[in-house]
């Protein structure tokens, strides 16, 4: 049952939830709900993050040891586990948000060129 | 850190966490806590979801997942231990058969000799006479050449070698002072002779003793170090033991003793060649200095022997240097030993392949029995990649299997043949015990057999249509599974129609063998060898002994006629000799013809059955007193003298060598080996030409061991001390002769036969699964009227198709392979007879595979087959 507020929201294209973790990292370390909200805040609601793949895509970032994590308090004194960017993180966003420019811009060109006849 | 594991209850944690985390906030916006939570819950989605995806994603999925492959392979091969049996059988024989030729490859041409660095050992040899150089040679090289660190020579030698038990005739190494230092052994006791021992001929008369002389001849004597033993009736102090695993620097020779290089004149009585530089005797190893490359080092040393040539060309000219591995005296023994067992090691590969062909169509079999086992598999949702998995960690666990039990079995047959010696008086012994590398070698093969035999057959079970099978159809298949076990079929047949006709090829050259024309008959010749130079005999005392010996046998009972000569045809021991005939004055050390030369007593051509062409037998006249005289060989005449009645002619050994009148022509022979061409060949009189080296041969009616052993007490009456060695029927130099022959002829009859039996279970397991699947369609036919002949027909078309197929692709492949072949099967592969045989056997193969299937076939009761499935 989807409700009608969660159909407006755009589904976020595979493999680039990665990338936007990573990128809401670079402010600092976070724990899973707060990169969430992060992402949702950040791209004026236009995003809704499924949580549901959030954590298994967090376990896979940190495998590749682009981000690390440990426990620790949230700022109303939860107990939380907070995501850090590593320095190879770093890297990978780099490389990623460049691809992602080119992607996009590419994407862009293609739409904005002449319009199909009829 | 690599296989770091987080623990599920971590991530369960972690996920709830976060409800909090969202609820909390949730509330802080204004809903009721029931309202949060539901919200936050449906945001999440599937927690379960969620932690499944985690659970999968960590690194310990994959052993888990093996290990379940494994534990389920495994109740799997329980489950059906009769395929399981046959499937390690038959990769257990050929992983086994594979192992063992590669170890026997392993000792031959890979194991570096058992010294220190011995990548850096080269073999030196010559554009003339190969293997052998002459002393000076070596001399001059081992002192002016840049490239080599060390240089050696040495020499294999016999030895008379007193022990406790009595003088034997031995084989040892007579070597340069620095051998041991230049190899780097170290001894086991004592010490070992150095360049310093070894300066000035005659003056150092020391022993090494090989590990195994010392424990069967000196009863492994800690205190043997400072001991005297006598050699050649001279005594020699014994200065240490080598260790267990040298054996001297040949891979196939094992020595007994090692003999400073000076006291060649004591060893090899009557025969001084160490100043002689026309006599190319000496071997060499030369050890390369680090970074020098094979190039460098032939510039260097050919450098010499330009030098060497301008100084002594008669003996010297056109001698060029080049450089082979040690082990196999250079390429004279190794260049064919390593094409042998290289082809032996492709057809031995060839076997394997048979046994992964039909393991791989008998897995297929069972791949369609499984099917149902699959589809319900796939539709619980395995993916494709896992059941493929499955199944190769099933062939993988069945692969190992086999390995494990091939490799016993190779380490047993090895072990057998470790301690096998060849038929001959040499000291031929290969050490094929299996070392790592053949552990390497049986593990690689088990697991590239696994996956090939396993791959194909995976791949088309997981392609199987769940939804078909479940609902019942025959076939979950798509169509392509009968092709593939054709293939299958087609490829064993073709590999087995190979590996017959390699065996069935060497059984030719074997019977060939028997019926060759040696150009002298061995059957009911007996022979005994001694050496009067190595028991101390001067010449005249010599002389009369070897007289006197023949009289004694001639009057033996039986004796139909007996003769001596320094040598035998076809025995390992051959002397060459460059000829110089009076009317070919020109002729240079490099251009003068060689022939292989014998000493004989008169009646030698009448008991050896050679037959005299034009001309006289010598005699007793033709003494020292006479002028010397020869006989020689058809292709001597021919080819040296370009004659075909040359009596009369003359010619001279050597450059300087006295002229010797020809008075007869003897029919050619095999001298060397039984598959040489026509081989120039002369034969001097003992009365003339003196040598040491004598075997006394007999011509007798009576059976060869009784003749043996009459000739050996007839010996022993004339002198106890002198060690006989070689006593025997003449028959024996042929083993020798014959031996890679006999090799080859085992091995491929092992193969052949392998393959024939892998074949066999193959075709069968095809045609009885066909007429299985056929149960109903048989009885159908049968209903309606169809004639036992039809039946027959119906079963076995596809199958005779496929051995049609499968034998021609053989052909090609064996007739494609034919230079490879010929390197182990002494003959020619295009024998037309042999591949009509193995046609036949073919087809007998495929009655005999068919005939129970077929029967079932013929017995299908169209009433029981229609009530089938």
């Amino acid at each position: 049952m989807t409700t009608r507020d969660e159909k407006d929201h755009i589904a976020i294209l595979q493999g680039t939830l990665d990338l936007l973790v990573l990128r809401t990292l670079l402010f600092g370390p976070q724990h899973g709900q707060g990169i969430a909200r992060a992402i949702q805040l950040q791209s004026g609601d236009e995003l809704l993050i499924d949580h549901g793949s959030l954590y298994p895509a967090l376990q896979r970032l940190e495998n590749q040891d682009w981000i690390s994590a440990e426990w620790g308090m949230s700022e109303n004194n939860r107990k939380a586990r907070f995501y850090k960017l590593t320095k190879a993180g770093r890297k990978q966003l780099a490389h990623e948000t460049s691809q992602w420019e080119r992607l996009s811009a590419a994407i862009g060109r293609v739409l904005a060129g002449p319009k199909a006849e009829g | 850190m690599f296989w770091r594991k987080r623990k599920d209850s971590d991530f369960t944690a972690e996920i709830s966490a976060h409800l909090e985390l969202e609820i909390e906030r949730l509330r802080a916006e204004g809903m009721s806590q029931a309202e949060a939570e539901a919200k936050a819950r449906r945001e999440f989605g599937n927690v379960r979801l969620a932690e499944e995806r985690f659970h999968e994603s960590n690194r310990w999925m994959l052993l888990e997942h093996l290990r379940r492959d494994l534990s389920y392979a495994l109740r799997m091969l329980m489950r059906n231990p009769s395929f399981t049996l046959v499937a390690v059988i038959s990769l257990a024989l050929g992983i086994g058969v594979n192992a063992l030729v590669f170890s026997v490859v392993n000792a031959l041409v890979l194991r570096p000799l058992p010294v220190e660095h011995p990548g850096q050992l080269v073999f030196l040899e010559n554009s003339r006479s190969n293997a052998g150089q002459s002393f000076p040679m070596y001399r001059e090289i081992r002192d002016h050449n840049e490239v080599f660190s060390g240089t050696l020579g040495y020499r294999v030698t016999q030895v008379e070698l007193e022990s406790h038990s009595g003088a034997v005739r031995s084989w040892g190494y007579l070597a340069t002072g620095n051998y041991f230092d230049v190899l780097g052994v170290k001894p086991m006791l004592g010490r070992f002779f150095h360049a310093e021992d070894d300066v000035s001929p005659g003056g150092s008369p020391y022993a090494v003793l090989s590990y195994g002389s010392w424990q069967a001849r000196f009863a492994a004597d800690r205190d043997i170090v400072g001991k005297t033993i006598r050699i050649n009736r001279q005594p020699y102090t014994v200065i240490g033991v080598a260790p267990r695993s040298f054996h001297g620097t040949e891979v196939f020779y094992w020595p007994e003793v090692w003999v400073p290089m000076m006291m060649q004149a004591q060893i090899e009585p009557g025969n001084a060649w160490l100043e002689e530089p026309a006599t190319f005797n000496t071997w060499v190893i030369g050890r390369l200095k680090p970074e020098i490359e094979l190039k460098q080092a032939t510039a260097n040393l050919n450098t010499i022997a330009a030098r060497l040539a301008r100084q002594n060309p008669g003996a010297n000219e056109g001698i060029s240097f080049f450089l082979t591995r040690p082990g196999l005296i250079g390429d004279t023994i190794g260049a064919p030993t390593r094409a042998f067992s290289f082809g032996v090691l492709v057809l031995a590969g060839l076997v394997l392949l048979t046994a992964c062909a039909n393991l791989a169509s008998l897995v297929t079999a069972r791949a369609a029995d499984r099917q149902r086992e699959i589809a319900i598999r796939l539709s619980i949702g395995a993916t494709r990649g896992r059941v493929v998995r499955q199944l190769l960690t099933e062939m993988l666990v069945l692969s190992v299997l086999g390995g494990v039990a091939g490799y016993g079995l190779a380490s047993l047959l090895s072990g057998v043949l470790s301690t096998w010696r060849a038929p001959m008086d040499f000291p031929v012994q290969f050490d094929v015990s299996p070392d790592w590398r053949v552990f390497c070698f049986a593990a690689l093969v088990s697991v590239v057999a696994g996956i090939l035999f396993g791959l194909a057959p995976a791949r088309q079970a997981s392609r199987t249509d769940a939804n078909a099978v479940l609902k019942g159809e025959v076939s979950g298949f798509q169509g392509r599974r009968l092709a593939l076990r054709d293939v299958l079929v087609a490829v064993q047949v073709a590999l087995c129609f190979v590996l017959v006709s390699a065996c069935l090829l060497s059984l030719r050259g074997l019977q060939r063998s028997l019926t060759m024309h040696l150009g002298f008959e061995p059957n009911g010749v007996s022979m005994a060898a001694f050496d009067l130079g190595l028991a101390g005999y001067s010449e005249q005392r010599g002389r009369d002994f070897q007289r006197r010996a023949l009289e004694t046998l001639e009057q033996l009972p039986g004796v139909r006629s007996a003769a001596f000569s320094n040598s035998v045809p076809l025995s390992i021991d051959q002397s060459h000799s460059t000829i110089y005939p009076e009317d070919q004055p020109n002729l240079t050390a490099s251009t003068a013809p060689v022939a292989i030369m014998y000493q004989v007593s008169p009646h030698f051509f009448e008991t050896m059955k050679i037959h005299m062409l034009v001309g006289r037998d010598f005699d007793w006249h033709d003494d020292a007193q006479s002028s010397r005289k020869v006989v020689v060989n058809m292709a001597f005449a021919r080819q040296i003298l370009h004659s075909e009645n040359p009596i009369g002619k003359r010619f001279g050994r050597g450059p300087k060598g006295a002229k010797q009148e020809i008075i007869g022509v003897v029919e050619d022979g095999k001298y060397m080996n039984p598959t040489e061409g026509e081989t120039p060949v002369l034969f001097e009189p003992m009365t003339q030409r003196y040598n040491t080296m004598t075997t006394m041969l007999v011509s007798s009616s009576l059976p060869e061991s009784q003749m043996t052993e009459k000739v050996r007490q007839a010996m022993a009456q004339l002198d106890p001390e002198l060690p006989l060695f070689g006593t025997g029927p003449l028959r024996q130099v042929l083993a020798f002769a014959f031996l890679p022959l006999h090799a080859a002829v085992i091995a491929l009859s092992a193969f052949g036969l392998l393959a024939l039996v892998l074949a066999l279970t193959g075709i069968h397991g095809l045609v009885a699964y066909g007429v299985a699947r056929r149960v109903r369609e048989i009885g159908i036919r049968v209903a309606i009227g169809a004639t036992p002949w039809q039946v027959i027909r119906l079963v076995l078309a596809r199958i005779f198709t496929l051995l049609g197929l499968g034998a021609m692709i053989g052909l090609a492949l064996a007739l494609a392979a034919g230079r490879l072949l010929e390197t182990v099967i002494f003959g020619s592969v295009r024998d037309p007879l042999v591949f009509a045989d193995v046609y036949a056997t073919m087809i007998v193969l495929g009655l005999i595979s068919s005939w129970a299937p077929t029967r079932r076939a013929l017995r299908i009761e169209p009433t029981v087959a229609l009530r089938h499935e």
